[in-house]
Parts: structure tokens; sequence; C-alpha cells
């Protein structure tokens, strides 16, 4: 089992993403992949290349922080894909830029649709490429209104929702 | 007393037969629902209706004074004039069949020499009742309602035809008490087993019963052709239902089951009501087991049904029953 | 040319709920409709939309508990199972064994009273009234087993961080048992009833096909998936609790029609059976709730479990900042991802076909709105 998640983690390294092995036992996934905005079709391609089903996409917000490299709006997106022939989870993430524009993967995972449209409708993310972003679990009036965006006073920083850095990261 | 004698005799029968079906008709219906509800209740294992009355026995009688109470709900929209005629057009040609139905030797309000073509004729106008309430209620589902009950009827109305034609082949007459005589000695349904099967099941069909519930089919259509109606609209519609079972039974048992005919009894040419009833209320006791126990088909299924395999069988059956008596 | 612009003008929109009988709730389609044919159907949700998400953002962890039982109200200890075992791998908390047997017993007892009362309702969608009453027989012992522990009939939250609320004595040891000889000696009134009626097949074989890769590609999970032939059970395929120590088979069907869906269930029925038993056998002595601090601190990360709820995969995800309220409470529930398919499979069928796949999908309305 561990050696499939080496291979794959090591695969997705020489594509060019930033995977990191994670402790399943205590966070309830396997691997950790940090996406660029750009890369997240690409990774939605592989995944189901290799026969990856989609979990959910879900949103995030945490205290926008401009000292950071890359500058962004203080929302994130999650995707979580898992296998149906193994145990393995991957959790990838991708930060929101300041346009809260974030291309859609529901063309090429369709059940992404919906959640992707109820992201929309939580946190406002607008996934560029979507054929129908019209509230889902809203009202079509409610179309402003973004019920789980946070009072400002209690926002965090992404550093104090995310695991301390020193824990377990294999080097390979 | 004199103003009596002074009427023609045969208004007082007419005045006097009259009461009696619509009252046979209202009770049949109130036992027929009553019947429903327990042996429905009982397939189920529970007790069904136990409350109102000894074992529940006045719950149809409050429940029809309920449904009488009720507001006669018309939706916005709606045609008024076809949404108030329909409940009205699905009773009366109801009541009709029963002016020619001999429920015993002498207990026959008019013997028709083509009663059977008259019963036939006022079965269909039945399902005009569902065209023009699904028509007039001016809602999708009551449309859907209303165009699978006109199909329906008019392809199970060729397979009854058939399967009656090989009966009237074998006794040469439409008169419903001819053909009563004609069975003295051995019932129709000993020669003819499979026109008695296919008119059950088209009968089933021609009723809307389950499994062939199609225009009311409450799982799709909420409630088919009777969506909008409520109280006493609803009410007829039910009424017209459980009578238009008892006359497809009864029109079952004077072509296929002997009629009157039984063991001997006294008085036996108005005593023969009792075996009629007892023939009737069996096969009325069948439809309501099927309805409880099967699923309901799909439309093109039960369309296919009719064109692919009743119509063929009795068509078959005319040839053979004609070739038969022929020879 | 002319076909064609007749059938633009035959087309019509029909509302399929939110009041409609078949839909289970207020669940409303919106079908595109040309005569009985359906040309596309889509689904319009959160009538019931309460945002159980916010609430597990702004109350202490254990607030939330009550609401778990309250997204699947069918089937609700999966989702409970679901939520405290999130929040001991979070907060790194230990399960005495015989807790963890409890919380399989009950849930696999709740997860058969969700598929018997399935099976009536997918009965009577088809027309049959009479088996939802004999579902409901049989459910109703078992809502009494778990009444006798739970102190609630349908919307439970009756395990706990670190454990359960109440032990389980001999008697519902007896009881259970009982029920398990009582329930498999009436699989053969549901086979003569269902699974052997010539209207039923013909009314669900062939309808609704679901190809591996649709499944795939929508996310399905549970019998749905199963259904299309993927051994895909979260139970045996990212075991958690004790489900690794018990002997159970994954049913499966072959083409991932609406029969196939049905027999998955009813064979999976039996499984739950076998581990129930196996369970009351191995049933460990011992405490029932481990030591656990009073004030749940959540330390910064994030965290996933995922469980097997009746209808498939059941994901809770959550982000903690260090204090005992969660930062963020993702809830991935199951019937939200196999609805999400049926613009796609209910594309050019009849109507009735529709109300068949419906049920077979086994929806629970609040569980999707949330």
């Amino acid at each position: 089992m561990d050696n499939i998640i080496k291979n794959f983690k090591g695969f997705l390294i020489d594509q060019g993403f930033d995977a990191v092995e994670t402790d399943y036992e205590q966070r309830g996934y396997h691997l950790e992949v940090v996406l660029t905005v750009t890369q997240v079709r690409e990774f939605a391609k592989k995944a189901y290349e290799l026969g990856f089903y989609l979990v959910f996409v879900a949103g995030f917000q945490v205290l926008a922080d401009p000292e950071t490299p890359s500058p962004h709006s203080g929302l994130a997106v999650v995707y979580q894909y898992a296998r149906h022939d193994r145990q393995y989870r991957i959790k990838a993430c991708a930060l929101v830029p300041d346009s809260l524009e974030i291309p859609s993967i529901s063309d090429i995972y369709q059940g992404a649709d919906w959640h992707e449209r109820e992201t929309r409708d939580f946190y406002g993310i607008v996934f560029s490429g979507h054929h129908n972003l019209k509230p889902l679990l809203m009202a079509d009036m409610d179309v402003d209104v973004h019920p789980l965006l946070k009072e400002e006073a209690k926002l965090k920083s992404l550093d104090a929702v995310s695991w301390p850095s020193e824990a377990p990261e294999s080097t390979e | 007393m004199e103003t009596i004698s002074t009427l023609p005799p045969e208004l007082i029968r007419m005045v006097i037969s009259a009461i009696i079906v619509i009252t046979f008709l209202f009770l049949n219906a109130i036992m027929m629902g009553y019947a429903e509800r327990k042996i429905a209740g009982h397939v189920q294992r529970r007790p069904g209706p136990m409350e109102v009355g000894s074992h529940g026995i006045l719950q149809m009688i409050i429940d029809g004074i309920k449904l009488v109470a009720k507001e006669l709900i018309i939706p916005f929209n709606v045609d008024r004039t076809l949404f108030r005629v329909a409940p009205l057009l699905s009773f009366t040609p109801v009541i009709l069949p029963f002016l020619v139905i001999p429920f015993s030797e002498k207990l026959q309000a008019r013997d028709l020499n083509m009663g059977l073509i008259f019963i036939v004729t006022m079965g269909s106008v039945n399902v005009m009742a569902c065209l023009v309430g699904g028509w007039g209620s001016n809602n999708k589902y009551s449309m859907f309602g209303a165009m699978r009950a006109v199909a329906q009827a008019i392809s199970y109305e060729v397979p009854i035809l058939l399967s009656i034609l090989a009966v009237i082949l074998m006794c040469n007459t439409f008169s419903l008490k001819g053909i009563v005589g004609a069975q003295q000695k051995i019932w129709f349904v000993f020669l003819q087993p499979v026109a008695f099967l296919i008119y059950v099941v088209a009968g089933l069909a021609e009723t809307n019963r389950a499994p062939f519930d199609l225009p009311e089919a409450e799982s799709e259509l909420t409630a088919g052709f009777h969506t909008e109606y409520s109280g006493m609209g609803f009410s007829l519609f039910f009424l017209g239902e459980y009578t238009n079972m008892f006359i497809v039974a009864s029109v079952a048992t004077v072509l296929f089951l002997g009629g009157w005919h039984g063991p001997h009894l006294p008085y036996g040419e108005y005593l023969g009501v009792v075996w009629f009833l007892l023939k009737v209320y069996f096969l009325l006791f069948l439809m309501i087991m099927v309805r409880w126990t099967y699923p309901r088909v799909r439309f093109d299924q039960l369309l296919n049904f009719s064109w692919k395999y009743l119509v063929p069988f009795s068509l078959a059956n005319l040839l053979i029953t004609a070739v038969v008596v022929k020879l | 040319m002319l076909e064609s612009e007749y059938q633009e003008q035959n087309r019509f929109f029909l509302n399929m709920g939110p009041q409609h009988p078949s839909t289970h709730g207020v669940l409303l389609i919106v079908l595109e409709m040309n005569g009985e044919y359906v040309l596309d159907p889509q689904p319009v949700l959160g009538f019931i939309h309460r945002m159980h998400e916010k609430m597990g953002e702004s109350r202490p962890c254990p607030g939330f508990m009550p609401n778990t039982g309250r997204m699947d109200y069918v089937c609700a200890l999966p989702y409970n199972h679901g939520y405290v075992s999130l929040i001991e791998r979070k907060a790194g908390i230990e399960v005495p064994e015989r807790a963890e047997y409890i919380r399989v017993i009950t849930s696999e007892l709740n997860r058969i009273a969700s598929h018997l009362l399935w099976l009536g309702a997918y009965l009577l969608d088809l027309g049959a009234f009479t088996p939802i009453l004999y579902g409901f027989d049989d459910r109703e012992h078992i809502l009494d087993i778990l009444e006798s522990v739970t102190g609630s009939r349908l919307t439970y939250s009756y395990y706990r961080f670190g454990g359960v609320c109440q032990d389980i004595d001999e008697k519902f040891v007896e009881r259970t048992r009982a029920f398990i000889k009582r329930l498999r000696k009436r699989y053969g009134i549901y086979e003569k009833l269902v699974t052997k009626n010539i209207i039923f097949i013909k009314r669900t074989e062939n309808i609704g096909i679901v190809s591996p890769d649709m499944a795939l590609r929508y996310g399905m999970t549970g019998p749905n998936l199963r259904g299309s032939g993927i051994s895909y059970d979260i139970r045996k395929n990212e075991p958690y609790s004790v489900y690794p120590e018990f002997d159970f088979e994954v049913p499966v069907g072959r083409q991932g029609d609406c029969l196939d869906r049905y027999m998955v269930r009813v064979r999976e029925i039996e499984q739950c059976l076998r581990i129930i038993e196996q369970a009351l056998d191995r049933l460990p002595e011992g405490p029932i709730r481990s030591k656990v601090p009073k004030n749940i601190k959540l330390s910064p990360g994030d965290c996933n479990f995922a469980v097997e709820a009746a209808r498939g995969e059941l994901s809770y995800y959550l982000i903690g900042d260090g204090t005992s309220t969660p930062y963020r409470l993702k809830v991935r529930v199951p019937s939200y991802s196999n609805l999400s398919c049926l613009p796609e499979l209910g594309r050019g069928i009849l109507l009735p076909d529709l109300v068949s796949i419906l049920g077979s999908f086994d929806l629970v309305i609040p569980e999707i709105d949330r």
C-alpha cells in the first residue's frame, strides 16, 4: 500500500504538482496536494485518467494575507479524491486569487457541478467555465448572500488552521 | 290511493326500481369500500378500520358524510362547466346498465334484446368522464391521466368485445337473459376459458383498477384525472369506479359463470339473486386481491400487452369458436 | 424540419414536486417533456436547506451532535458514527472496544431499518401498496430495540466522544437475536411478493442503467455504485471502527439497472445480519466510555473521516483552529452526488421510468439539502 502511495506521489511531483504524504491515522487522507489555480484542471484530468472519483468540492475562508508570495483573497477550495479499488484518499487544495475566479472542473467530473454551485452559494467563489452557475441550495433571490463567509474578527490566518509544518513530511 | 292507481303501472315500477337501484348502488359502494379496506388490511397484516362501530363497520358511512360535508374546491382558471359535469358523467352511465342486468330469472328491469350492446356502450361513456375531468381541470397531471384513460379504454375495449363475441357466437343472442338461459347445463367458463381470462384481464383495465390504474397512478401523476377534485366531486368518481367494477363483474357472471344458476333454492326465480351476487362478489374479491398484490405496469407495457397478446389471442379464440360452432 | 418544429412546439414544462408523492420529501424536479417522454429533468434543491455546516462552525463540537441525526433521519446512527469518529481522530481520543462493538451493532440495525423502509417506499413508487407495510412491520421491531438503548426512535444522537451514552444489556442482545431470526424467516415472503413478481421485474430491469464510468464521473457511492458492479464499500475498503474483525461480503450488481440496485440492497440486509450476529457473539466486556476532557480542543489542521452510511459514502471534513469550535465543517452526503446524475440518466425516458429511477436511488431529501 505504501508503495503505491509513494509511486503516485513521485508521479505527481514529476508532473509538477506539490504533493506531500500525510499520516492517514491522523488526518484521514493519504496525500496532500497544493494546487495553483492553473493546475486545478490539469490535476482533475490526471485524477480522472487514473480512476479517481471526486468525493467533494468545498471552500473555506482564512485571513487574506498580502505578505505571502502568492496574493490570495482568503478563500480556498478543497477537492477530495478517492479510489474505488484501494484505500487511497487525496486532498487537493487551491487558494482562490483576488478575482475570486477559479476554473471549473465540472466538465471533467460532472459530479463537481453541484458541489461547485454549492461552494459559490456559500462563499461567492466563481467557477469560470461552469455551464450553469445558478444558486443551488440557496434561493434565487439570495444570489449575493454567502452564509459561510466569516466576520473579519473571527478569521484566522492560513497557518493558524493548518497542520504545523514539522508534521510528518517524508523526504523520499 | 286514487292518485297512485291513476298513474300508469309502468311508471310506478320504474320509480321503485330506480330507488332500489340507487340504494343498492350506494350500499354496494359502501360495502365495497369497507371490504377493500378490510381485505387490504388483512393482506398487509394489519386489522384495517377498527374504530367506528364494531370492527369499523360504520367507517365508510362516516367517510361518506365527511365527503359530502366537504367544500367542493374549484381551482382558479378551470373550465367550470366541464369541471362540474365530469363527476356526473362518470356516475350516470354506470347506473343505466342496472336496467338490463338479470339478477335472477324474474329480477330484471328490462330484457332488451341487445342488452349486452347496451352495457358495453354505457361502459365506454365512462371514459368520457375521465377525459372531460382531466381536460377541465387545467392541470397537466390531470391531462396525462385523461390521455392515458382514453388510450387505455380504446385498446382494452377491443379484446373485451372480441371475447364477448365468442360467447355470442355460442348462444346466438344479445339478450342477457338468453345468455344465462343457455348456460343451464354448463357454464361458458368451461367452454370458453380463454375468453373468460381475457375478459377478466381486460375488465381490470377497463375499470382502471391496479395493476392497470394508470389514469390515476398516484406515484406518477399524483391522482391523475381527479387530482383537482374534492368532496362530492371526488366521491362521485369513487362511486363510479366501484359501480363500474360491479358491472364488469356481473357481466362476467352473466357471460361465463352462469348468472343466477346454482344449487336449487326455494323461490328459485327470485332467490337466484343470491347465487348471482355470490359469484359477482367472488370476482370483486379477486379484483381487490390483485390490486393489493401487484405493482403498477408501465403505460407502454399496458398497451403492448393489449395489442400484442390479448387481441391476437381473442381473435384466434373467436376464429376457433366460429369454426367449432359451424361444424 | 417540420418534424423537429413539431417536436419543438410540443415541449412543455412539468413541475414534479415539491409535494409530489414519489419525490420522497420536498424535492422539485423541473421536467422538460414531450408527451410522456422526459427530455430534460433538472432537480431543484434547497427547500429544506438548514445550513448545518454553519451550525457546525458556530458552536463547540459536542453541540453539533444532534444535528448529525437530523440530516439523514432514516439512517441516523452512521451519521453519529462518522461525526464522533472524526472528533476522536482529531483530538486523539481512544474508544473502548465494547463501545465500538455497540456502535457497529446499532449502526447495522439502523442500516437494515433504512433498507426495509426503502424497499417499501420503492414498491410504493412502482404502485404496489403492500410491501411498505411488511417493511414497516419489520422495521418497527428494530425501532423498538434501538429505542430501548438510545431513547429515541428516529433522530438518534446516541454516540458520545469516546464511547456511547448507554450500555446495552442482556435483554437487548436477546431481542436482537430474536429479530435476526424473525427477519431471516421473512425473506421468503419478500421474495414471493416482490423479487419474483413479473411486473416488478418488468418495471426495473434494464431501466436507468448507470455505467461504471458514469458512476465514477458523478462520484456515486453506496448501493447505487455497487449496483453497477463496482465493489466499493467503505466498511471494507477503508475500514473503520471494528469492521475489519467481521466476516461479511459486499454484494454487487451486474449492469447497474434499477433491479441491480434493488438486489444489492436486499442482499445487503443479510450481510448486516451477519455482522450483527458476529458482533453479538464476540461482544467484549469492559467500559463503554473512555475519559474525555470536558473541553475538547481541536488542534490546528484538517482532518477527514469517511463512513459507509446506508446510501453511500459519508465524509466529514473538519478544519480545526485550536479551539473547541470547528473552524470549518464540511459534510459530504451520499445522496447529493447520487442524485446529481439524474439530468444525464433521465434524458429521453418515460415518466414512469423516471419515478422508478428516482425511487431506486433511495433519496433522503433533508440529507441532500442539509
